[in-house]
């Protein structure tokens, strides 16, 4: 298992994931809007003859979307079968981290993220967040009404 | 340089022919699905052997024997006859009516081949 | 020097070949069934069948597979004795060659798997021989004469005289015609293969026999016998000869059918459907392997196209260049037409093996069934026939052992004592296939189920379909019998979701049900429309777009939505449309009312919306439980028609009803293709429950 891991900024934090799962690291220049799909889904990308699905890290993180700006990237990992893209802030540093220095994430933040944050490691003196891949790009299990592509009218007018 | 007629309706039958007999020197092939395209077949050009299976659609390999040596200028062709067990038979009736030998399926690649060998050489070739 | 060749290299080459021979042979007995029943001979079928187990077992004999060969061989000397007692079976031999059928196909399958074939089953074994042994019923009597030349007329079996007797008491003409093989004409294709399939094509070929006639080019003519109903004009031309040389013969003595012999099938085999082969995969791979290369090929293409385009559009001469790049339109068509073709089979090839199966379903029981088969020259894709074969499989077993009731209860109900199932391809969108089977039986009482299931009473037949689909269900014999459909409806959901499609149903206690199977096809190449609507570019089958018309502004009826809504939570971005407006309205078309909905409120899309005034939309009419209806969906403009490369989706974040794929139209960024169908149904849907 190499310690290789990529990190790139959602917000002001950085977050790591292991290298080897990470197939391209591309900019973002928009994505096709898949209608119907979950709010964190920015849509589909074409990636080197790839379709891609991209999950929007802000507002998967719970921040407010941010206008597009030139340090996006979409990074492209591979998480068993499946191929999806992530869209973060920036991404630009490949570093090591060692076994050892990774640690559990306090209960309570490992609880407020909803399992995102799986540990923790420090990276050039900052604290890191190791994430569990498989939850982050979800899709989280039961979503009630999400089955056509659209939405359907539910609230009555008062 | 000998040109051969494998006459079977089954194709990967006619492969496995063909592939055995393909590393002998110099042969060619045309290939017929049924006794009447072997018929015209052979009709319209020349062979140096026929293959032949004997249960094939719309004429029996037997009436193909016979209206092969009915033409005098296909007396001598060589015909090595095949059928599958149980149609033991059909030997006599096959030699009967003309056929050089008489196979039966099933049989490995060395003996096709020391068939056929045994019939293209020089003696046993229409002039 | 010869490499050594081992014929068992040769075994995937005879699991191809004894499969389509197993088909045809399946056919062909359902024939001699039906002939056996009514008394008659088949001596066609009968012959045929003889052919195709003959070389199965030679070629089994090759490759050594000893049972089949056992089997194959028994088989075979049924056949050969009554081909010689013209075409007459012995009427309990059609169940035990059905029960050989099984045993072969059980056999091939476990090779195709690599298990060890099990040996031939002794008792079946026992049964065929004994069938030989016994005279088959009313053989004899003299042989008919057809005024034909003696030479041809030597050369007829009983059972070719047998054919030609019921052709011409079957009201239709014989005749003997002429083929001359020459150089020329074979140089042309006209040889006696291709006049044979002619003439197989205007009716029943009897017999071909070659005659040597000195004066001809080869010294050879095929006279041939044919029982047809065609003109002596459409035959000649078929034979590339003269009206007047087709010769038509006469009956010179009558026979008669003799009784049938009613006695019982012999003995009980094992009854396991046959199962789709799983060595089609290897195939499959390979054409996956150029389908990807060729979606390539079409993306470049698409980028040249533009790139010429640009150069028009700069004032340089392209006429040359344009005249090269319709060439490459044209040829990778003709690819691409060649490889869907080695990947798609023919529906109907894949539901051969049906009427197989309901015989031997109903076999020993007191249930009739006829079965109907409706699927055109619809065609799928090889891969996905062989998920859905097991599924549809499961549906008719169920109706057959559940839904359709013995005799004597249809008797009381007033119903016909023949239950009825149908399967029907409903339409081929270009990109989707629904498959229906409805039968005439129990129905599905959701109000027993639930209370036997303990779970709540079903108010819809989707809620039914939920209830019956439930894992935990199919277990349960009683809940499942009283279902009306046993096992296995989880399994055919399962199917139909893996597939990227969806399984419903309609039923009706006492009157019947049916199931409607939707699976997306990995037709990967469509031709389809591009358009705009709410400032995003998207494209849809041509195949499912029946009509695009202008909207009047001044003519929509715009109906009253009391439940207007507030922006869906879900979209978090401030900036993004938080349009809302009602989703339908309606236009007049041929004096009938069509809703009209706008895909771009339909969609939430976040673009510029466009209200259902502006200008155009497209017309789709409704498949499956709401056939017939027709929506039309406003767009802003219709941008062009091509053929894309479809990629399905295959992201759970991202398979949403509606959507197929997406597609890249040469600017590099996905579009997505829509299912305008499904997003109608979906439509319906709601509307029912919201009302």
């Amino acid at each position: 298992m190499s310690t290789l891991h990529v990190m790139f900024l959602v917000g002001d934090s950085g977050y790591l994931i292991p290298a080897e799962s990470v197939l391209y690291m591309e900019s973002f220049t928009g994505a096709t809007l898949v209608p119907g799909a979950a709010p964190f889904v920015v849509g589909l990308v074409q990636i080197r003859r790839r379709v891609v699905p991209v999950v929007d890290l802000r507002i998967r993180f719970g921040l407010p979307p941010a206008a597009p700006s030139l340090g996006q990237r979409v990074i492209v990992v591979q998480v068993s079968e499946r191929v999806v893209g992530l869209l973060v802030d920036s991404a630009r540093e490949v570093v090591h981290v060692p076994a050892d220095k990774i640690e559990p994430p306090p209960e309570i933040i490992s609880g407020q993220s909803a399992g995102f944050v799986r540990a923790v490691a420090p990276v050039n003196g900052r604290l890191a967040m190791l994430i569990d891949l498989d939850k982050v790009i979800g899709p989280d299990p039961v979503a009630p009404d999400i089955e056509p592509g659209f939405v359907k009218e539910t609230v009555h007018a008062q | 340089m000998a040109h051969i007629l494998v006459v079977d309706d089954s194709k990967i039958m006619r492969e496995m022919l063909m592939a055995c007999l393909r590393g002998l020197d110099s042969m060619s092939f045309a290939q017929a699905s049924s006794g009447l395209e072997a018929i015209e077949q052979i009709s319209l050009h020349r062979f140096d052997l026929v293959l032949l299976d004997l249960n094939m659609p719309d004429i029996g390999g037997i009436e193909v024997v016979e209206f092969i040596r009915g033409q005098d200028r296909l007396r001598a062709l060589p015909i090595i006859v095949v059928t599958t067990r149980g149609d033991e038979s059909s030997r006599e009736r096959a030699l009967g009516a003309g056929a050089t030998r008489f196979l039966t399926k099933p049989f490995t690649p060395d003996i096709i081949i020391a068939e056929v060998q045994a019939l293209l050489k020089p003696s046993s070739q229409v002039a | 020097m010869t490499g050594p060749v081992d014929f068992h290299d040769y075994v995937e080459g005879f699991l191809a070949e004894a499969d389509e021979h197993l088909g045809s042979a399946g056919k062909h007995l359902i024939e001699l069934d039906r002939a056996a029943r009514g008394g008659q001979s088949h001596p066609r079928a009968v012959r045929e069948l003889f052919r195709s187990l003959h070389t199965i077992k030679g070629l089994a004999a090759m490759v050594g597979v000893e049972p089949i060969v056992d089997v194959a061989h028994e088989m075979e000397s049924l056949l050969r004795a009554a081909d010689r007692a013209g075409g007459r079976l012995p009427a309990p031999a059609v169940d035990v060659l059905m029960q050989g059928i099984r045993a072969i196909e059980e056999r091939v399958t476990q090779l195709a798997r690599k298990q060890p074939v099990t040996p031939a089953p002794p008792k079946l074994v026992a049964a065929l021989s004994a069938l030989v042994a016994s005279p088959p019923a009313g053989a004899g009597g003299a042989a008919p004469r057809f005024g034909l030349p003696a030479e041809v007329d030597a050369k007829l079996a009983a059972s070719e005289r047998e054919q030609i007797a019921q052709g011409i008491r079957g009201g239709r003409r014989v005749v003997l015609l002429e083929f001359v093989p020459a150089p020329d004409k074979a140089e042309r294709g006209l040889n006696i293969t291709a006049v044979r399939e002619r003439l197989s094509a205007l009716g029943e070929l009897v017999k071909v026999v070659p005659r040597s006639v000195a004066t001809a080019p080869g010294s050879l003519v095929f006279s041939l016998v044919l029982v047809t109903s065609a003109e002596n004009q459409t035959l000649a031309q078929a034979l590339e000869s003269e009206p007047e040389a087709v010769v038509a013969l006469t009956l010179d003595a009558p026979a008669a059918p003799d009784a049938p012999d009613d006695s019982d099938p012999v003995v009980e085999a094992d009854d396991t459907p046959a199962h789709a082969h799983g060595y089609v995969r290897v195939d499959i791979a390979r054409l996956d392997d150029a389908l990807e290369k060729l979606s390539a090929l079409v993306v470049t293409r698409f980028r040249l196209g533009r790139a010429v385009a640009d150069l028009t559009a700069r004032g340089a001469d392209t006429r040359a260049l344009d005249v090269i790049v319709g060439e490459v339109t044209r040829q990778l068509r003709d690819l691409r037409g060649a490889i869907m073709r080695a990947r798609m089979m023919s529906l109907a090839e894949m539901l051969q093996r049906v009427p197989l199966l309901v015989r031997g379903l109903t076999r020993n029981t007191d249930k009739a069934v006829a079965l109907s088969i409706q699927v055109g020259d619809a065609e799928l894709d090889k891969g996905v026939a062989e998920q859905l074969f097991p599924a549809l499989v499961h549906l008719i077993r169920n109706a057959v052992d559940h839904a359709i009731e013995p005799r004597e209860e249809r008797r009381q109900q007033g119903k016909p004592e023949e239950g009825q199932i149908s399967i029907v391809c409903d339409s081929l969108s270009g990109t989707h296939l629904t498959l229906t089977v409805t039968d005439d039986g129990r129905g599905i009482d959701g109000e027993r189920v639930a209370r036997k299931a303990r779970q709540p009473v079903p108010r819809t037949d989707e809620q039914l379909l939920e209830l019956i689909a439930m894992p935990g269900l199919s277990t349960r014999d009683e809940a499942s019998r009283i279902s009306g459909r046993g096992m296995g409806v989880d399994i055919v959901k399962r199917t139909a979701d893996s597939l990227g499609g969806s399984l419903s149903l309609q039923t009706s206690p006492g009157r019947g049900t049916s199931f409607t199977l939707r699976v997306p096809l990995s037709v990967t190449i469509v031709d389809t429309f591009s358009f705009v609507a709410g400032a995003q570019k998207f494209v849809a089958p041509v195949a499912m777009v029946e009509e695009i018309i202008v909207v009047d502004a001044s003519r929509i009826a715009h109906a009253p939505a009391p439940d207007r809504g507030r922006p869906a939570p879900d979209r978090a971005a401030p900036e993004w449309a938080a349009l809302v407006a009602p989703v339908a309205a309606m236009i007049e078309r041929r004096g009938q009312a069509m809703p009209l909905v706008s895909l771009a409120t339909l969609l939430r899309l976040p673009g510029r919306a466009a209200s259902p005034d502006s200008g155009k939309a497209l017309v789709v009419r409704l498949t499956g439980r709401h056939r017939g209806e027709p929506i039309a969906y406003g767009i802003d403009r219709v941008l062009g028609q091509q053929e894309v490369v479809i990629r399905p989706l295959e992201d759970p974040l991202v398979r949403r009803v509606g959507v197929t794929g997406a597609t890249d139209l040469g600017d590099g960024q996905p579009t997505l293709v829509l299912d305008l169908v499904a997003l109608g149904a979906a439509l319906f849907s709601q509307a029912r429950a919201d009302s």
